[in-house]
């Protein structure tokens, strides 16, 4: 599929399993090392669950899948998240 | 960064249709209450959850249109083809009728008046409505940041708004509402008449030295184009905002 939206849009999917909201928090891409907010990665959400990548080097940084059992998160291309914990 | 501590569990809510409101041929905005809502930050957006009488579920994703208040909000919806929501929500839904909705989402695609200006936005189509949100925000916390909307649209009657942003731009406190008619111009239209280019981004923005807050919302091509260039005139990219509308249901 080659449509994609922001990774803003997977804001309530990522909210089923973080307890804060992860759309400003900063992630570095594991394949070439670009830090982004997750607002601004890539997302190609669908039925099966999110799939973000990167917006510059494409490598899936996370994927979140709901199976009827539960969540599963696979983050292999992400080396670091960050989420602020005091005000801008 | 707002957005500190835990949040609670997203629920479900119920949400009653209190108005509707017909923007445009197309968009209609519903006012809703739901006693729960807990306010909201401009830009941020809900789930809508329809449920079919055998149990069949929808799903979408909508921008919210209103600034934040406890206990309601508001929705603006256009009607897209084939979509399983948007019919229901853009056409069909009546006073007194009752969805689900949980919300509010989203901490990256935001403007709170603490942030201050100035406030550079792009809106294509509906994509105007979480930066309405944004306007109507600003206006209702009196900011004295200076905002500029820069509104591109297929016709006249394609604007989504139109009245009430004259109404705002009418009050003065530095706001600049700039339109450009994409495909069809009513007689006499002596304004913008093509698509956001980078000439038209430099010239209704602020300069870059101002370091502007942008927000860019609208089909993906316009804020693809928009954001590659407000990166060439020289904005600080992380500035730049934007946010692609499309199916983002389950």
């Amino acid at each position: 599929m080659d449509s994609f939206l922001d990774g803003n849009a997977a804001g309530s999917r990522l909210r089923e399993l973080f307890a804060l909201d992860v759309t400003a928090a900063e992630i570095v891409c594991d394949g070439c090392g670009a830090t982004a907010e997750i607002g601004a990665v890539r997302d190609y959400g669908g039925a099966m669950g999110t799939v973000l990548r990167c917006a510059h080097c494409d490598t899936v940084i996370l994927r979140l899948t709901h199976s009827p059992a539960g969540l599963w998160l696979d983050m292999r291309g992400t080396r670091r998240l960050f989420v602020a914990t005091v005000a801008e | 960064m707002p957005g500190i501590e835990p949040l609670r569990r997203l629920q479900w809510m119920t949400a009653t249709v209190r108005d509707v409101i017909d923007e445009t041929p197309r968009v209609r905005s519903l006012v809703l209450d739901v006693p729960e809502w807990p306010g909201h930050r401009a830009g941020q957006h809900v789930d809508v959850r329809l449920t079919a009488e055998d149990g069949y579920q929808a799903q979408r994703s909508y921008s919210i249109a209103s600034a934040s208040a406890d206990g309601t909000l508001a929705l603006t919806v256009e009607r897209i083809g084939e979509g399983e929501v948007s019919p229901y929500l853009s056409g069909e839904a009546r006073v007194g009728d009752k969805f689900e909705l949980r919300g509010p989402i989203g901490g990256y695609f935001v403007w709170t008046p603490d942030l201050g200006g100035p406030l550079f936005l792009v809106a294509g189509g509906s994509g105007v409505v979480p930066l309405m949100a944004m306007l109507r925000q600003r206006a209702a916390a009196k900011s004295p940041a200076p905002a500029t909307l820069l509104y591109s649209s297929r016709s006249y009657s394609d604007i989504i708004y139109r009245a009430e942003l004259e109404k705002l731009v009418g009050q003065g406190g530095g706001l600049k509402v700039v339109h450009t008619l994409t495909r069809e111009r009513p007689a006499g239209w002596d304004g913008l008449a093509r698509r956001v280019d980078r000439a038209m981004l430099e010239s209704v923005g602020y300069p870059p030295a101002e370091h502007p807050r942008i927000f860019v919302c609208g089909p993906t091509p316009l804020v693809e184009a928009a954001a590659r260039n407000l990166r060439d005139i020289g904005h600080e990219p992380h500035l730049i905002k934007t946010e692609r509308f499309g199916p983002t249901g389950t």
